[in-house]
């Protein structure tokens, strides 16, 4: 084996977030970054993301996922970053210590100045929702059928039920539809649909294909092959309701009910991880709790918008590239915790240290609200606010806040959702 | 192609033999061990197998516990052969390059085992739970041979399990209990008997017998007839109907499902560290089963269960809403805080109890040369060698050589897991093949190559569920998410078919049923 490199930053994971990320850190002054991602190419999920909708916030523009991803990589090459693709991160530790392996290099160790985890996420499975039955071929999460047709070529069914009405559940419902397989329907077991207002509609409603809300399944049958799947109406507890199931016949089963971040190599390093996010607990800088660790992107928590997921890879691969520049010294201010508030699930980054700029926080609500208005709230001072006639769980939200600079003996700060109906 | 005599359909099929000295019914893990002891006298074993690979029946879904006999009725076979069969082990997976981790089995002792509300004084009921009960049980074990039983204090239950119930008031240790991969176990006792002569065929149904003058003469199946006068039926749940097929029955075997979940490695590692059971008395236990617990794979990952219920049909292997249910309700009070949403997988297997509860272990009494080895519920896995002891004993019987050979091979070599490797012999297999650089399935690390091994090794894998026995692709995380179309590729590609040929597990199984624009009237295989 060959003496353990140490390049100034590897970041993990060549998504819209790991590109990202690299550019910025080489755009930001170092010279030596290296890129590793375990797939054949780059772009993450971008390349199987056939469909358009990328870039309105980024780019100004609408483009098809391949396209987003490409313009970063184009970039990514122009700027002499080392790439290093079929190249799996086996292990990290909490000194920054990487192990990986490729065909060509064999296991490798790395040593590196920063790190930014980049690693997208991978989406809950049949058992995680806990669908009873059997376990016949043509049960299929949504993101792998769309790999599967996309990149494969390979149809995973025929005659589709789609479980959950997730972002991607919809575009598949589409995309099978184009393809000449016929979906019975989406079922949703809230009883709201899961994933954006112009995926309903463009998917959905334009094919004549039928969401059914409060519904689930409750059983796959088929010993071999899918054959069927029993689906049943649910009551507002989320509880099957006993004598409305029905015998729904189709020979594939997808899922989309929801993505987890791919956080195994962060719980090795030692990266505190948030229970709501499931990813690293982040300050404004995009920093984890471990020094010279950065995360970005779906790793850090599911982003519905791609051109999100980039802002946060340049946050994150600028942090580093100045964590390595200024060697690593500076002192890490005490954080002050950002508070979830009223009607918000999570916030990010959950923990703030410096008030010296405009901090930007992305958040989700708990559940749906009308005539709602979000705002921020420092030290008791509403420093933010904006109103929406809606609110939805699918939609993240992004707001901003100027605590004013110079002011750092900041206690609290809250992130929250009022109602019209409430305030009045 | 095919290798050894072992030919899955899809290897173009091989010709039966028109003649073997012992034929097997079933490749099971019984099937197989009884098929590996008897190549040690003789390689004239052929071992017939309807499924699409060995392990596909009961010894694929089970608890993988090497049981000390601790928890079976004094008196039974069951028990006799268990206790035996543990003794046995080690020398038994010798060179087959399958690990048995004796890691032992912790069984608690609960308030809950004497309420508190019985009735008795609180002194009386303290002796009885810290002392008697812990007691009792060691000697009930010594009594049926099970040697280093050890009765622990409260505080070294938690000590030895930090996250037991607070109610745990004593405990036993087991330390002969042990865990092993039962479907590794079982396909390496069917290559190790390869490796001997022995002759596996898969696909390859048994559908009757001919028997003349009282003796069996033939074996009849899908692909034609073998002449043999010495049978063992090995085959699990389906014995009953087997040895019906014969003449030779008279037992029932009524089948009873379990269900089992499956947690992330990690909880394993965090949660529950050895196996864990919850002492009952017999009038507590809730169901036919030996209740169950908390237990680790053999790979790490952590199972509850499993449940007990009686079913018509002996392929069913569904969970139910209400079996989850009862599971995590039945492990709630033993492990009050046990992290749910860890959960990564279900499975579920069929027992094969006949109306006695007891294993059914004889030659026929109506057929001569044929032997059934029936009734093998659990702790079947954990009585294997004892089973296999005990057949090979009524073989030689019935004339199977008792001379063991000095040709006899005592090594089955196991292909490389290279998550299991250190860096520097990780290096050394990548230079010698790329292959091995190229992760598969990143929750389990698997690496090309070692999909490649299992699809050509000597019972070859042929489908999905085949390779994911033998090096775990999909068995991660992400249960396949990543890695299915992956896995698939190199199916098509080392067998020569086309990938929408590929199983989920064998016939009737594809895992993609067209290509793109196929079911718009394009796209071409
Ligand atoms: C089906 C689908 C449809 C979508 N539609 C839209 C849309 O219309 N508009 C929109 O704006 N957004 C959309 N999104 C969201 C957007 O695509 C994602 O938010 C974005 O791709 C996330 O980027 P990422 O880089 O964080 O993760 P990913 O794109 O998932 O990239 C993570 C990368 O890390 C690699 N990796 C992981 N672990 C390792 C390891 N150990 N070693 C090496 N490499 C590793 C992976 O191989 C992968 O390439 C969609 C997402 C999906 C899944
Ligand atoms: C939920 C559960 C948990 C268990 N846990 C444990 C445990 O932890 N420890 C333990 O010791 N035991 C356990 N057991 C019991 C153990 O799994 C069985 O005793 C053991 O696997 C039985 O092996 P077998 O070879 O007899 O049966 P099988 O593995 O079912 O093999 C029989 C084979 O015969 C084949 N076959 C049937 N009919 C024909 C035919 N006509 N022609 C050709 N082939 C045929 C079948 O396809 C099958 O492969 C458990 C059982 C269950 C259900």
């Amino acid at each position: 084996m060959s003496a353990v490199r140490r390049p100034q930053c590897v970041v993990i994971g060549a998504g819209p977030a790991g590109l990202g990320a690299a550019l910025a850190a080489r755009e930001a002054g170092l010279g030596d970054v290296m890129l590793l991602e375990r797939d054949f190419e780059l772009g993450g999920i971008l390349p199987q993301c056939i469909h358009d909708g990328f870039g309105s916030i980024v780019f100004d523009q609408v483009l098809t996922g391949p396209q987003y991803a490409q313009r970063f990589i184009d970039r990514v090459e122009a700027a002499g970053i080392e790439v290093k693709l079929n190249t799996m991160v086996l292990e990290m530790r909490g000194d920054r210590r990487i192990t990986a392996v490729n065909p060509r290099d064999g296991v490798f160790e790395l040593e590196p100045a920063s790190i930014v985890l980049a690693m997208g996420c991978r989406e809950r499975t049949r058992h995680q929702v806990m669908i009873p039955g059997y376990r016949p071929a043509g049960v299929i999460c949504a993101g792998a059928a769309q790999r599967d047709i996309n990149i494969e070529g390979l149809m995973p069914g025929r005659r589709v039920v789609i479980l959950g009405s997730g972002d991607i559940g919809l575009i598949m419902a589409r995309r099978f539809t184009l393809e000449g397989a016929e979906v019975e329907g989406v079922y949703e077991i809230m009883d709201h649909p899961g994933g954006l207002t112009r995926n309903v509609v463009q998917c959905l409603h334009d094919y004549d294909i039928p969401l059914h809300l409060s519904h689930t399944v409750t059983f796959i049958h088929g010993r071999k092959r899918v054959e069927a799947v029993t689906v049943t109406r649910v009551d507002e507890n989320l509880k099957p309701i006993k004598g409305t199931e029905r015998r729904v016949p189709c020979d594939a089963l997808v899922l989309s009910v929801g993505l987890i971040p791919e956080n195994e190599l962060s719980k090795q390093a030692g990266v505190e991880l948030d229970p709501l996010t499931a990813g690293p607990v982040v300050d404004e800088r995009m920093h984890t709790s471990v020094d010279g660790i950065f995360a970005c992107g779906n790793v850090v928590c599911v982003f519905d918008l791609v051109d999100w997921v980039t802002q946060t890879a340049e946050r994150a691969g600028r942090s580093a590239a100045e964590y390595v520049l200024e060697g690593g010294r500076r002192k890490r201010r005490p954080p002050v915790r950002v508070t979830a508030g009223r009607n918000v699930k999570f916030v990010v980054p959950q923990l703030l240290r410096e008030f010296d700029r405009e901090i930007e926080l992305f958040f989700r609500v708990e559940h749906p609200e009308r005539a709602a208005r979000t705002r921020v709230l420092v030290d008791g001072e509403e420093l933010y606010s904006r109103k929406a006639k809606m609110v939805r769980p699918p939609e993240m939200v992004k707001a901003g806040a100027d605590p004013g600079g110079a002011r750092r003996e900041l206690e609290n700060i809250t992130v929250e959702v009022v109602t019209e109906e409430e305030e009045a | 192609m095919a290798r050894n005599g072992v030919s899955p359909l899809s290897l173009g099929p091989e010709k039966l033999p028109s003649r073997a000295g012992l034929v097997v019914v079933g490749g099971g893990v019984i099937g197989c061990s009884i098929a590996r002891e008897a190549t040690r006298y003789t390689p004239d074993v052929v071992v017939l197998e309807k499924e699409s690979d060995v392990a596909c029946g009961t010894s694929k879904a089970n608890n993988a516990e090497v049981h000390s006999g601790i928890g079976e009725d004094a008196g039974t076979l069951k028990q006799k052969l268990n206790v035996r069969g543990n003794q046995m082990y080690d020398e038994f997976v010798r060179g087959l390059g399958v690990e048995l981790k004796r890691q032992g089995l912790l069984i608690v002792v609960t308030q809950r085992t004497i309420p508190r509300d019985g009735g008795m004084p609180e002194e009386e009921r303290m002796e009885l739970l810290t002392r008697k009960i812990p007691a009792g049980i060691v000697a009930y074990g010594e009594n049926a041979g099970i040697r280093g039983l050890r009765i622990l204090s409260r505080d070294e239950v938690f000590r030895m399990e930090p996250n037991v119930t607070r109610e745990a008031v004593a405990g036993v240790f087991d330390p002969t209990y042990g865990l092993i991969s039962p479907y590794k176990l079982t396909i390496a006792l069917a290559e190790h008997a390869v490796i001997n002569g022995a002759r596996v065929f898969l696909d390859t149904e048994v559908t009757g017998f001919r028997v003349e003058d009282g003796a069996v003469r033939a074996v009849v199946t899908n692909r034609g007839e073998i002449e043999s006068s010495l049978v063992v039926n090995a085959s699990g749940v389906f014995a009953d109907e087997v040895a019906d097929m014969a003449g030779a029955g008279g037992f029932k075997i009524h089948p009873r499902k379990g269900a089992t979940l499956l947690f992330d490695r990690q909880v394993t590692a965090e949660y529950v560290r050895s196996s864990v059971a919850e002492f009952r008395l017999p009038g507590q236990r809730t169901t036919q089963s030996k209740g169950g617990g908390a237990m680790p794979t053999a790979e790490g990952n952590l199972q509850l269960g499993p449940t007990a219920i009686e079913v018509e049909d002996k392929y069913d292997t569904s969970i139910s809403a209400e079996e989850i249910e009862e599971i995590f309700e039945r492990f709630h009070y033993l492990l009050p805080d046990f992290p749910r949403d860890a959960l990564i997988s279900a499975f579920s297997g069929v027992r094969a109890p006949t109306l006695e509860e007891d294993f059914v272990i004889g030659a026929s009494e109506a057929v001569r040369g044929f032997v059934n080895v029936a009734g093998i519920q659990s702790p079947g896995l954990a009585s294997a060698p004892a089973i296999a002891e005990m057949v090979l004993g009524i073989l030689h019987d019935l004339g199977l050589p008792r001379e063991p050979r000095p040709d006899f091979d005592p090594v089955r070599p196991a292909p490389p897991k290279f998550s299991e490797l250190s860096n520097r012999e990780r290096n050394r297999l990548v230079r010698e093949d790329p292959r091995w650089g190229n992760v598969i399935c990143r929750c389990e690390t698997v690496t090309e190559m070692e999909v490649v091994n299992a699809i050509h090794s000597i019972i070859p894998a042929t489908n999905m569920d085949a390779v994911k026995r033998r090096t775990r692709t999909g068995m991660g995380r992400c249960q396949g998410g990543f890695c299915h179309n992956r896995v698939a590729a190199i199916l098509a590609r080392e067998l020569g078919i086309h990938v929408t040929e590929v199983t989920k597990d064998g016939e009737g199984s594809p895992v993609f049923l067209g290509v793109a624009k196929e079911f718009l009237g394009g796209g071409t295989r």
